[in-house]
């Protein structure tokens, strides 16, 4: 750093020398980035929330018609909930045990480069996959269940499942591998299979991590656009009966997707999509913070 | 069931998952690789997009979407660099350190398209922009912001104190240590958490679809407040037309690309940490 030579002192040089160009630039950084995470939360507070002055009570139905001024959220939240919860249904089980097979079954040389796999795997855009259920997965669905179109909840399901595996499979791995290579030599040396080894001595030290993977799995699925957008169907009914999840729906995301731009800015139909907007952004927080509470490795493991 | 039967049954669950977990991965990797490597050329990647995507090349996608995650990447390098030292160097108590970093770790958590409506709202309707790529780029770097920020907090946060305390020994400041001691180590951590933003960064779509794309007729952006067209939208438009065997061909080809773009991108990024992880001698 060079010094500047001492003159009269004018208000920039003064203030400089008081607080320092450094520490103005980290404060000004700090400020800036607070203040978006700030004016997000507002935006989407400031332009969602009068919907419930205007009769609240109607976002509780089933029926979404901005030309008579209904506006039922219900749809969307069954479809929300639906697609994520296919998509653990499949992803958690076929997750779980993959992990268990990567961390107790493969021999050690293959971690590293199996993680390093799946960490480029979790890296494929959303719109590839939403291309590929567009292009070959609805209309194998289709074929398979003989229905007129492919593009279904369960298709949505499916796609997020795919996309989440990744995550939940590498985490669940850490989880595990982070155990200490003393615990199974115990389990062994009673005479525990391995098995039981993995079910009685890994699964209680691990399972708060592995809990805490799936919360971070189901936010980012309740989240996801680009794929469910594509092949949901997008049509505003809840299917009857309930479980008939080979019926077209819709998210969330893909009616923000598909609508929100073509929304008069500060019209009731505008709100109400805000208003879903603030929703999905509270639940994702909180499945997200939760997760990061689940995954404190605290527990005082002997090694 | 005796307890080898059970053993012998969890043996066989596990293989059976883990073989069919592999056989999807394997299976969407070859996938976007035999529909999309037809489409290639060097006409494809340097030829702009003729008939509503259905003909010519991706090449002025290929250049929004460079242009606009390139701005992003500056934009954000700064505000990083000072959040993480300010976590690192700053704040004294442990416990609103941790708030800090959950809040940073939930911010990564939030719907990518929540940003997208913050700057429709904010950028294009409240400050009157139009559809900008230069909004898209603002809101890009926002999303980018707490990957960097936690990657390069972690390298300057593991520096040993006896560095810190050296250069103090030796009569710098605290400005001289940050930016002669502390900024040069941290360097590596800042481009493995850029790199993996970057990868992130290029392939989303869902914030920039309002704000800052156009379908069709847009070439190299000449000004601040242009659109631009980039790969990732440039896919929705055409699996939108997925009827069109021509649309979906060029949507494969650009898909590939995308996906190339990614890789390179997030391998950058593993050889990085690798040798990060070797050459550690602090």
């Amino acid at each position: 750093m060079s010094t500047q030579p001492d003159i009269a002192p004018r208000w920039p040089t003064f203030f400089f020398k008081r607080v320092g160009v450094t520490r103005l630039a980290i404060y000004t950084s700090v400020a800036v980035s607070a203040l978006s995470i700030l004016a997000i939360c507002l935006t989407l507070i400031l332009n969602g929330l009068p919907i419930l002055g205007q009769g609240g009570i109607h976002l509780l139905t089933s029926d979404w018609n901005p030309a008579s001024g209904h506006y039922g959220i219900l749809p969307m939240l069954y479809g929300t909930v639906t697609v994520a919860l296919i998509a653990m249904l499949i992803a958690a089980p076929l997750g779980i045990l993959s992990a268990i097979a990567i961390s107790e079954y493969l021999p050690r040389a293959f971690r590293i480069p199996v993680k390093a796999a799946l960490e480029l795997l979790a890296g494929i855009p959303s719109i590839i996959y939403g291309l590929i259920g567009i292009a070959l997965l609805a209309p194998f669905l289709s074929d398979v269940f003989d229905l007129q179109s492919g593009r279904t909840i369960f298709a949505g399901g499916i796609l997020l499942a795919v996309m989440i595996l990744p995550t939940i499979v590498t985490l669940s791995e850490d989880a595990l591998h982070n155990i200490p290579h003393v615990y199974r030599e115990t389990g062994a040396g009673l005479g525990y299979y391995r098995y039981e080894i993995i079910k009685d001595i890994l699964w209680p030290i691990a399972k708060s991590d592995i809990i805490g993977a799936m919360l971070l799995a189901l936010g980012r699925a309740l989240g996801e656009t680009m794929a469910v957008m594509l092949v949901i169907g997008s049509i505003d009914r809840i299917p009857s009966p309930l479980t008939n999840i080979l019926s077209p729906g819709q998210t969330i995301t893909s009616k923000l997707g598909r609508e929100i731009s073509e929304t008069a800015f500060g019209s009731p139909h505008f709100q109400a999509l805000i208003f879903m907007a603030l929703i999905l952004l509270v639940i994702a927080v909180v499945l997200t913070a939760s997760a990061q509470f689940m995954t404190k490795t605290e527990t005082r493991l002997v090694d | 069931m005796t307890r080898q039967f059970k053993s012998r049954l969890f043996n066989s669950a596990v293989v059976a998952a883990l073989l069919i977990a592999t056989c999807v991965m394997i299976g969407l990797i070859m996938t976007i690789f035999i529909k999309g490597a037809p489409a290639i050329s060097l006409d494809f990647i340097t030829a702009p997009a003729q008939n509503f995507g259905a003909g010519g090349g991706i090449a002025y996608q290929i250049i929004g979407s460079l242009i606009m995650v390139a701005v992003a990447a500056c934009l954000v390098m700064p505000m990083a660099f000072g959040v993480s030292l300010y976590l690192s160097e700053f704040v004294t108590s442990a416990h609103m350190k941790k708030i800090l970093l959950t809040a940073l770790l939930t911010l990564n958590g939030v719907p990518s398209i929540t940003f997208g409506i913050f700057g429709l709202i904010f950028f294009v309707y409240g400050l009157g922009t139009g559809i900008s790529w230069f909004v898209g780029s603002i809101i890009l770097a926002m999303m980018m912001l707490p990957t960097i920020t936690l990657s390069t907090y972690q390298t300057i946060n593991s520096i040993p104190t006896i560095y810190r305390e050296n250069a103090y020994a030796l009569g710098m400041s605290q400005s001289q240590t940050i930016w002669h001691v502390l900024l040069p180590q941290g360097f590596h951590g800042a481009v493995t958490g850029l790199l993996i933003a970057l990868a992130r960064a290029i392939g989303e779509t869902a914030p920039i679809m309002f704000i800052a794309t156009a379908f069709s007729g847009v070439s190299a952006p000449r000004g601040l407040n242009e659109p631009v067209s980039t790969l990732p939208t440039h896919i929705l438009a055409l699996a939108q037309q997925a009827t069109n065997p021509q649309a979906l061909q060029n949507g494969w080809g650009a898909a590939l690309t995308l996906m190339c773009l990614v890789l390179f991108f997030s391998l950058t990024a593993l050889i990085f940490r690798y040798k990060l992880q070797k050459g550690q001698t602090l």
